[in-house]
């Protein structure tokens, strides 16, 4: 911990995953594809009666998901090296596991949580969980999945002390 | 000083208002952590850590949870924080 904030540690290589994943969750909610059942569940329903849903999906979902690209701009832009977004193809191999460490703001600490938790749903859909003990078959997303949720966690823990 | 003028740039609602009060609800996923749900409750709502996790264990548990009862706005401001940390949270009639 700072005064300010609290301080992640990730190695250059996760936070390049990280960063490309940031990169294209900002695509998919600046593309306000109503029909992708993840930016559905990122903009549930807010009223069982399908017509007051409706009208508050009007009123609401264009701002909730600026939200969501300026919380995924930030989160991106606090793992970027040198002003550049990290690519996981160019890293150096023996670069790979030094340590990135990003400072949050009690600001950016909230976009942190909004992001790993909004990615955590994404992957969820396109992994088709619908049960919490759920592990996955083999498919190498489920690994990312279950990682994010561990640096969720960790986040969580470490703001809650 | 200033003369009254309409206020045409907010939206007019003329939907009759009800006796309420209203209730945001959230409702159990299979994705978030219960410890972030937790957190959100506590740091959103300035829930003690007993109430934020007895409510958290009632929306896992009992499928969903009443979070906050208040006027109609009041709730779907609520609901749109909810949304914003990808909970899934509802407006409804208390009642209802």
């Amino acid at each position: 911990m700072t005064g300010s904030g609290l301080v992640m540690e990730l190695t250059l290589l996760e936070a390049a995953h990280l960063s490309d994943l940031v990169s294209q969750f900002e695509d998919l909610v600046t593309s306000h594809d109503g029909s992708d059942p993840a930016v559905r569940r990122l903009t549930p329903d807010a009223y069982a009666d399908s017509e007051a849903a409706a009208e508050f999906r009007r009123l609401t979902e264009d701002d909730l998901l600026s939200r969501r690209a300026a919380d995924a701009g930030v989160v991106r832009r606090s793992l970027q090296r040198d002003g550049r977004d990290l690519d996981a193809d160019q890293l150096d191999r023996s670069a790979a596991e030094d340590i990135l460490v990003v400072d949050l703001t009690p600001d950016a600490a909230g976009s942190w949580l909004r992001t790993l938790a909004a990615l955590r749903l994404v992957l969820a859909d396109r992994l088709g969980v619908t049960d919490e003990d759920q592990r996955g078959d083999g498919d190498t997303r489920f690994g990312v999945y279950e990682w994010i949720g561990y640096r969720l966690e960790m986040l969580v823990q470490a703001l809650d002390s | 000083m200033s003369i009254a003028s309409p206020e045409i740039d907010e939206r007019t609602d003329l939907r009759a208002s009800t006796s309420g009060p209203w209730q945001t609800v959230v409702w159990n996923d299979p994705v978030n952590l219960m410890s972030y749900v937790e957190h959100i409750f506590r740091q959103y709502f300035g829930f003690s850590r007993d109430k934020a996790h007895r409510l958290m264990l009632a929306v896992h548990h009992d499928g969903h949870a009443v979070v906050a009862e208040g006027s109609r706005e009041q709730m779907e401001l609520h609901a749109q924080a909810m949304h914003d940390y990808g909970l899934w949270a509802t407006v409804r009639e208390a009642g209802s």
